[in-house]
């Protein structure tokens, strides 16, 4: 894809997103309060978060599945060691999310072994560590500590909340690393086209040790904030992180074969599901229902891009032809 | 010219796999001697450390447990050996499979249409779903789409309630004990052996072996690929189906929470049992095994008062390995 390509997708993505707020926002007058917009944006921080790792590990043309079970982890130790403190427990949660992502990605890139399958075992295995740490059970915050998280939900410029500012320093910053540094031009390129990339001298390891600490720690991240804003955490908890994550990334343009895809288009696709979601929500529709909308919203989009492949793959081939004969 | 030479390397593969035919049949039983000799283990650790799990009851227990892991894994087997790794749809298509036939049982449609609609109609959710992979889409992330779906759509027909059967016409496919062992078991071991029979003697069969094995080869000889993922995927579908019909049988009511954690206990079973993931390669029998291997191990932490969450680290942390030990040994092979 080049530049005019690349801003032509966006855009249409970017037109799917307001189409789907216009069809709430005539039918629902508060959709569009600044209080519906500051709920909408503290719905979104989990899932963009967690989204941009996955993202990365997406574009590194791997799959790291076990963001779920990560989080729950996460949360779960967050919460119990939050006595030394809200911010060094947020810290270390995120510090032992990223050495677990990282053993992960060091695991995958010195075996060579396929992420997806590799990542179904520790998606499993996580689940397990996180009912042992819990010892099965829902772990909550000792109550005079639970006011040193207010700040959380404290409101500034009426819709903004540190949470929701916390996810855009996550966008900014990994949108820089991934298109401006050499690290991050890396996991492009193992994900563009691995063996082109091995014979132009791009190491292997690197970047894909890089890539699954990103979506480790980011998941981790995402898991402590929310458990901490709670103040409670469940083993069992973020079941349906993984699949949410996967469909904003979808929606978001960042391709599976890797190498394909930016933070712009995470933020799209994140915006393009919580308006479903929250949509769907407010018209009275239980949780059930917004999962079987999640769920129809990405079997739409697989169709829809691979409609896109075909076609594309077709007029190139139409053209090669053209020009041969 | 280039199509030639595609049929040049065709039949110089060809020949070569001939070759190699006996080489072959012993890799193929050095993956399976390891499950089974991970069962034999087990067998005699857990003999000799609990006196309760070698009794006929117990092992008939185990056998009930592995019966529905292990007839989805069948299904399973084909769609990871037609190349197409895994369907992380099975567990929420069972439970839709559930709800669809309590729900078709309480409206009084009669046993055997109920029957009938619900396993056509998972069937169907395959085929649906092996169209989409048949086209080009990736296996996982569209069964795992499919399965948010799935799941959503069983809890929009069970109105996210039980459904009572109010009827005893299913009771016996749940309860029975035809000379003494469960209905369930009787289908999964009939199961087994069809799916082996199937896999081996059957155009059907050859053809989800053949495009798992070598795409571009098979693609070359003018065999539908897209096909053998259908294939796999109407099966694997079906054979939810008739998992999906053993639980409401079983207890009287349906609900959108059934079979929590099935996926992976049979990726587990794929896994463990040694099925090769790039396809091509393996037996349903291999599935069923590592089903077996699973519910054992189940079992034998059950009987040794392991906690759930002790229990579900030891299955992860052994799918993790079982993935990297085959894939060492698939590696060191090439």
């Amino acid at each position: 894809m080049n530049r005019r390509e690349m801003l032509i997708d966006l855009g249409v993505r970017a037109g799917f997103m307001l189409v789907i707020y216009l069809v709430f926002a005539v039918q629902l007058p508060n959709y569009h309060s600044a209080a519906g917009f500051a709920a909408l944006l503290d719905s979104a921080v989990l899932f963009g978060v967690v989204s941009v790792g996955v993202g990365i590990s997406m574009i590194a043309g791997e799959f790291d599945l076990s963001v779920g079970s990560l989080a729950a982890l996460t949360g779960v130790i967050v919460i119990q060691i939050v006595g030394i403190g809200v911010l060094p427990a947020l810290i270390l949660g995120v510090l032992f999310a990223a050495v677990i992502g990282s053993l992960q990605g060091l695991v995958i890139g010195l075996l060579g072994i396929n992420s997806l399958v590799f990542t179904i075992g520790t998606l499993i295995g996580l689940r397990g560590v996180a009912l042992l740490v819990s010892h099965e059970n829902s772990v909550s915050m000792p109550i005079p500590l639970l006011s040193e998280t207010d700040f959380f939900t404290e409101r500034f410029l009426r819709v903004l909340s540190p949470l929701s500012v916390g996810m855009v320093v996550v966008f900014v910053a990994f949108g820089l690393f991934l298109r401006f540094t050499r690290w991050g031009r890396e996991i492009y390129a193992i994900g563009g086209g691995r063996s082109e990339a091995r014979a132009a001298g791009v190491p292997l390891l690197r970047p894909m040790v890089i890539a699954f600490t990103c979506s480790g720690a980011l998941a981790g991240l995402g898991g402590a904030a929310l458990s901490l804003r709670l103040g409670s955490a469940s083993p069992l908890g973020f079941e349906t992180l993984l699949i949410a994550a996967v469909t904003t990334c979808l929606l978001g343009g960042i391709g599976l074969d890797g190498g394909v895809g930016n933070v712009v288009g995470i933020a799209i696709g994140l915006f393009t599901l919580r308006f479903l979601i929250i949509g769907v929500a407010s018209m009275g529709a239980p949780y059930y229902v917004q999962n079987l909308a999640g769920g129809a919203l990405l079997i739409f989009v697989i169709v829809v891009q691979l409609l896109a492949t075909r076609y594309r793959l077709r007029s190139v081939r139409k053209r090669l032809s053209a020009s041969v004969g | 010219m280039r199509s030639l030479r595609i049929v040049a390397d065709l039949l110089q593969t060809g020949s070569a796999r001939e070759i190699d035919a006996a080489l072959l049949a012993r890799r193929r039983w050095i993956t399976t001697t390891f499950v089974v000799l991970g069962i034999l283990i087990l067998f005699v650790a857990a003999g000799v450390t609990t006196p309760v799990f070698l009794t006929f009851q117990n092992l008939l227990v185990v056998i009930r447990n592995a019966s529905i892991t292990g007839i989805i894994a069948l299904g399973m087997s084909y769609v990871t050996i037609s190349g197409n790794l895994f369907a992380l749809s099975a567990e929420e298509l069972s439970i839709l499979s559930a709800c669809i036939f309590g729900w078709l049982l309480r409206a009084k449609f009669g046993l055997a249409t109920s029957l009938l609609v619900t396993l056509v109609g998972a069937g169907c959710g395959g085929a649906v779903q092996g169209g989409i992979i048949a086209l080009g889409a990736d296996p996982i992330i569209t069964t795992l789409a499919f399965g948010g779906f799935f799941r959503g759509v069983a809890s929009v027909v069970s109105g996210n309630q039980n459904i009572l059967l109010g009827t005893h016409a299913a009771q016996w496919l749940g309860t029975g004990r035809p000379l003494g062992v469960p209905t369930q078991s009787w289908a999964f071991v009939i199961l087994t052996l069809l799916a082996w029979f199937v896999l081996q003697k059957t155009r059907i069969g050859r053809l989800v072996v053949l495009t798992g094995a070598n795409r571009a080869a098979a693609t070359a000889a003018a065999l539908r690929v897209g096909q053998g993922a259908l294939i796999g995927m109407v099966l694997l579908g079906v054979c939810c189906g008739i998992a999906g019909i053993s639980a409401p049988a079983q207890f009287g009511y349906a609900v959108a929470n059934l079979y929590q954690g099935l996926n992976f206990d049979v990726i587990a079973a794929i896994l463990v049992g040694g099925i090769a993931l790039r396809g091509g390669q393996g037996s349903p029998i291999q599935a069923a095994l590592g089903a077996i291997f699973i519910s054992l191990l189940e079992n034998f932490m059950l009987l040794h008062d392991f906690t759930t969450g002790f229990r579900t680290t030891v299955v992860g942390a052994l799918v993790a390995a079982a993935t990297c030990l085959f894939h060492v040994l698939q590696r060191s092979r090439a």
